[in-house]
Parts: C-alpha cells; sequence; structure tokens
C-alpha cells in the first residue's frame, strides 16, 4: 500500500454559536469565535489517498485527477465563503475544525474512485488541526 | 467501508529547555561516544514543540471534541509550566532515573496527559529541532537497559 498525499488551501470566515443555547452561555462555551461578525482563517487542507501503484502508469491516482475534485468538491464550495451560511453541508452545526474535517470526509469519500481516501487532515491555523480516518485503519 | 469515522483534534505546544545526554550506566568515554557534544557537562538547549493528538465524540452542541481552552489549561499545568525555561536534568524528576532524549522527553509527555479524562490522548509528537521529531503512542516500552544487564550477567 502507498499513501499520496496532496495539500490545498482555502479562505474562509465563520462564526460558532448555538442557537439553543442563552447569549451568556455562548459567550462562555465559544470565547472569541462567538463574535457576532465572524472572523476567519486561512485553511490547510492535507488529504492522504491509500493504494496500489497501477503497474502501467506507477500512479496510486492521477494527481491532476485529485486536484480537480478538490477543486470542485472544496475548493469552490468553501474558499473566500462564510461557512455558517453559504455552505450547505455544514447547515445546522457549529463550523469547528472537526465538523468542517468531517464534512470534507464526506464530500470526497464518495468521489476517489482510484485507490480509498485514507486521512483528511485539516489545518485551521498551524498550531491547531483536525483529522479523520476509519477507525481501525493505521495512523499515518 | 470498515469502521466508522473516527475524528481527532491536534494542538501544538511550544517549550524551551536545556538537557544534557549523559548515562549513569556508561564510562566518561562511552558517555562521549554514545552522546557526542549533547554530552557537553554544562548541557545545551532546544526550543521544543509539543503536538497533541485526542480523539472523541463531537458533541453536537458545541461541535468540539474538547473545548480547546480545557485542553490548553490541562497541558499548560502538566507539561509547559513544568519544562518551560527549566532543565530537564535537574528540575523534572523523571530525568533524574533517565536520560532526557527526545524518545524519553515524549514518552514522560504521554504519560502526565494520558489522564486527560475529557478527551482520548491518542499520540504524542515531539521535535527538538525541525528536523528531529518523535512520537508516542502508548506503547510498551522494553527496558534496554535491564536487557543488556541481563545480558552482561549472561
Amino acid at each position: 500500500m502507498v499513501y499520496l498525499t496532496r495539500k490545498v488551501e482555502f479562505s474562509a470566515s465563520h462564526l460558532y454559536h448555538n442557537p439553543a443555547l442563552s447569549a451568556e452561555e455562548n459567550r462562555r462555551i465559544f470565547g472569541k469565535c462567538n463574535n457576532p461578525h465572524g472572523h476567519g482563517h486561512n485553511y490547510s487542507l492535507e488529504v492522504t489517498v491509500a493504494g496500489e501503484p497501477d503497474p502501467v502508469t506507477g500512479m496510486v491516482l492521477d494527481l491532476k485527477e485529485l486536484k480537480e475534485i478538490l477543486e470542485r468538491e472544496i475548493i469552490q464550495r468553501m474558499d473566500h465563503r462564510f461557512l455558517n451560511y453559504e455552505v450547505a453541508e455544514l447547515t445546522g452545526q457549529i463550523p469547528t475544525c472537526e465538523n468542517i474535517a468531517r464534512a470534507i470526509w464526506n464530500l470526497l469519500e464518495p468521489k476517489i474512485t482510484q485507490g480509498t481516501l485514507h486521512k483528511v487532515r485539516l489545518y485551521e491555523t498551524p498550531d491547531l488541526f483536525a483529522e479523520c480516518y476509519r477507525n481501525g485503519a493505521p495512523a499515518r | 467501508m470498515s469502521g466508522g469515522l473516527k475524528v481527532e483534534l491536534g494542538r501544538r505546544y511550544r517549550f524551551a529547555a536545556s538537557h544534557r545526554l549523559h548515562s549513569a550506566q556508561l564510562s566518561p568515554e562511552e558517555n562521549f561516544r554514545v552522546y557526542g557534544k549533547c554530552n557537553n557537562p554544562y548541557g545545551h538547549g532546544h526550543n521544543y514543540v509539543v503536538e497533541v493528538s485526542v480523539s472523541g465524540t463531537v458533541d453536537p452542541a458545541t461541535g468540539m471534541i474538547v473545548n480547546l481552552a480545557d485542553l490548553d489549561g490541562f497541558v499548560e499545568r502538566e507539561v509547559i509550566d513544568a519544562f518551560d525555561h527549566k532543565s530537564l536534568n535537574e528540575d523534572v524528576q523523571a530525568f533524574r532515573e533517565r536520560v532526557p532524549t527526545t524518545e524519553y522527553v515524549c514518552v514522560e509527555i504521554y504519560q502526565r496527559l494520558k489522564h486527560f479524562r475529557l478527551a482520548k490522548l491518542e499520540r504524542v509528537r515531539v521535535e527538538e529541532t525541525s528536523n528531529n521529531a518523535f512520537e508516542y503512542a502508548g506503547e510498551e516500552i522494553q527496558d534496554r537497559a535491564a536487557v543488556r544487564q541481563e545480558g552482561k550477567r549472561q
């Protein structure tokens, strides 16, 4: 098995607010992320695909195809968007790094048909990231 | 697909500390041969980066595995306060018995963080410099000194 990772970046804004909680609770739990006007990040996304290299091409999958999938499924959806209001996959969820990473996993998994999606790692800042993978898959 | 989807949160912290690599079980010559300039009796320092990964259920009310303020507070108390601007050999009890290589620094940090109650500690990664990184996920550590002593007795 070979693991191939491609990185893309996007910039987006968000805010954390749960309408089921009081204003005070929202402020206590989410702190400055609760600012009603939102704030933004430069997100960095690492997508890892696992598979066997094709004996003819030597590729697990065509990188160009992966690049196009990421452009279509993620960049066009999320880049320069307000995640709370403009991304249907996050409707009704707090757009934390955990939830965005999971939404990205769910968008990409059915689209990757050569090899299998192994891991999604999403950096919100260089010091904070969330990671998704299948239970039982080797961590790498 | 095999199992369900697992979500982890990763967070990076920093501390600066000094250490000296010197084993009481080795002669001065062996220490110098094994550790080279890291055996300098006055010690030297690094800017360490600690990457902590935890897993758990994403709470639908908050979208979080764990509130970052709680994780940050725990890591600050258990690790950063104890290690930052310290001599690892002199100021951290564990390194009075063990050589403070980054392998053992990584294990010691894991031991200090595994009691976190709000999420499951998955692994600890320690970068000693931007070119050296070590990871530990709680595997059993074989006591090689004991193995070596055993070998000498045979």
